[in-house]
């Protein structure tokens, strides 16, 4: 009995322990690696809502990305090779246009031919929640909805991406 | 009173953290005790570690109706649930909700949720509280409605707000005779 009680004390002294940073962190970080992505639903570009939380059990590589951002039309055309890459168990790539003008977003879509569904953030909700700051934005998300790598202000490396993909075996 | 809802709402997920983590250590500590003779130790530890697996659990379900009472409790609480009944004259996209002309929710459905609510689910919209009195819900519709053709609309419901908790149905179903959907929005007694 003695023994139970001190085995609670001590667990219950680790709980407090670790529970109070925990607690911190979740009320001061934004979303990076190790985090969970936060849940969305989005319209694409051809009329169909999409949920974040619908992809659990796929690679998720979310790109954030606007019209009047230059370097993001790179990385969107690169994300088209891993769209297109071979395979059922391919990540989903789902670009998201931060573009208050839904038909804007349309047009660099087609002009770029992307092969993968872009989302319409037209009031930039999911933008802040994801507190995006600086474009192009790529996140790795991995098949239970963890961050695994984030890029930004550049196109995401191949090579890194590769590598974190083959990190979490993908 | 409602200032004390987040409050409560942190104690009781700190509660679960708490709870979640001293069971960890629990295992943890029970693991190390029977590493000296693996085969029937091992049995045993997996044994406690399948019942505190469900404590845990029952822990959380009874925390998750704690925290429901607390931050809804039924003297205030008002729950809006939508099903769909058939659906044949009308794809919905979203549905928007207002009480007392203040959007409260704003929902867009995916294709998964859509099916899910044709083999007959109902989800619960929205999930607050309001003081006895005279209200007002208004839920606007979103979709396709017949020949593919964009389809908006509204229905309302004024209604009292007593003592207890008050439900309310949205219920969008196949207007046969005009080949038109119907949206309807009546109160569960």
């Amino acid at each position: 009995m003695a023994l139970m009680r001190t085995l609670a004390l001590v667990a219950a002294a680790i709980a407090g322990a670790l529970a109070y940073p925990l607690a911190a962190r979740a009320s001061t970080t934004a979303v990076s690696d190790g985090t969970t992505a936060p849940d969305f639903v989005l319209k694409s570009t051809d009329g169909h809502n999409l949920r974040l939380s619908e992809y659990r059990g796929d690679v998720v590589v979310l790109a954030f990305w606007a019209s009047w951002c230059g370097s993001c039309k790179a990385a969107l055309s690169e994300l088209n090779t891993i769209a297109d890459t071979p395979g059922s168990g391919r990540p989903v790539v789902l670009g998201i246009s931060l573009d208050g003008d839904a038909a804007r977003a349309s047009s660099i879509v087609q002009s770029l031919g992307l092969r993968y569904p872009t989302l319409l953030d037209t009031r930039q909700a999911i933008g802040r929640l994801y507190d995006v700051e600086k474009l192009p934005l790529t996140l790795l998300v991995d098949r239970d909805g963890i961050v695994r790598g984030t890029w930004a202000s550049a196109p995401a490396p191949r090579a890194e991406l590769n590598r974190v993909l083959e990190e979490i075996g993908q | 009173m409602m200032r004390q809802h987040p409050e409560s709402a942190r104690r009781l997920r700190w509660l679960a953290w708490a709870s979640m983590l001293l069971v960890a250590g629990g295992t943890l500590v029970a693991g190390r005790a029977g590493a000296e003779d693996p085969a029937p130790a091992t049995r045993a530890v997996d044994q406690d570690v399948q019942d505190l697996k469900k404590q845990l659990l029952d822990l959380n379900k009874d925390l998750f109706k704690l925290e429901e009472e607390i931050l809804y409790p039924t003297s205030t609480q008002v729950a809006v649930f939508l099903s769909l009944n058939v659906g044949t004259f009308f794809e919905l996209d979203s549905v928007t909700l207002k009480l007392d002309d203040k959007e409260v929710a704003n929902y867009l459905y995916t294709e998964r949720e859509v099916q899910a609510l044709h083999r007959g689910g109902v989800q619960k919209l929205y999930l607050g509280n309001l003081k006895a009195g005279r209200h007002e819900l208004v839920a606007f519709f979103s979709g396709k409605g017949p020949h593919e053709i964009d389809y908006r609309r509204g229905a309302t419901l004024s209604f009292d707000k007593t003592v207890g908790a008050k439900y309310v149905e949205l219920r969008i179903s196949d207007r046969e005779a005009s080949l038109q959907p119907e949206f309807v929005v009546r109160q569960w007694d």
